[in-house]
């Protein structure tokens, strides 16, 4: 058995368990009581996306799908310092 | 031979990762209040987006089908890893801070608060 079937038999094995992760992300995004909840779920569904990417670019054998992964994790991250900037001074910027 | 190893120890740690995921999505959505979903949502960070991403960085050096696409894969793949290892504490730390100065969450049964008498 080569290395490229064990591969494809783990993404058969961990792919849906991923998947199931994040229809319960999804959830608690839609449902969350207040915005810190709905933007907690957009964070942890944001770093597992990117863990998620990097798997596919592995199946696809493509360069570009790893690099944007970097570009996701720091988005999630701005989008969380910006909420909490504004919750605390009830602004955005300066 | 040691490509082999490393790329089964890869496959262990993609296969870790995937646990950690659906336990944090589960926390995540059994848990009472937001302060104690943020322990889950560490679990769902740290287990479930590190962990696979090394696997992946492993995975990727260790398999020869790839060409020289791998090293590119493996690189980008190892600094996400190292990136998302710093910046996700920091944000989740942000977002408690926030969450409990503003007085947007309300949550009873609180067992100590150490921060109440600190209001401003």
């Amino acid at each position: 058995m080569s290395l490229e079937n064990v591969f494809i038999w783990l993404i058969f094995i961990s792919v849906p368990i991923y998947l199931l992760a994040f229809i319960l992300y999804s959830i608690r995004l839609i449902e969350g009581p207040t915005v810190f909840d709905s933007v907690l779920a957009v964070d942890c569904l944001s770093f597992d996306l990117a863990a998620f990417i990097a798997i596919l670019a592995v199946y696809f054998k493509s360069a570009f799908l790893a690099s944007s992964a970097i570009i996701l994790a720091l988005w999630a991250f701005l989008l969380d310092l910006y909420l909490a900037k504004y919750f605390l001074r009830k602004e955005v910027g300066t | 031979m040691i490509s082999t190893i490393l790329f089964y120890i890869g496959a262990v740690l993609i296969f870790i990762g995937a646990l950690c995921d659906l336990f944090g999505a589960l926390g995540l959505l059994r848990f009472p209040n937001f302060f104690v979903r943020l322990h889950a949502a560490t679990v769902g960070t740290i287990g479930g987006a590190v962990v696979p991403l090394i696997g992946v960085a492993l995975v990727a050096l260790g398999s020869d089908f790839l060409g020289n696409i791998r090293y590119v894969i493996a690189g980008s793949s190892f600094v996400t890893a190292i990136i998302i290892l710093i910046v996700a504490p920091t944000a989740s730390h942000a977002l408690a801070y926030a969450a409990h100065k503003s007085k947007a969450v309300k949550w009873e049964d609180k067992v100590c608060d150490h921060l109440e008498g600190m209001q401003k």
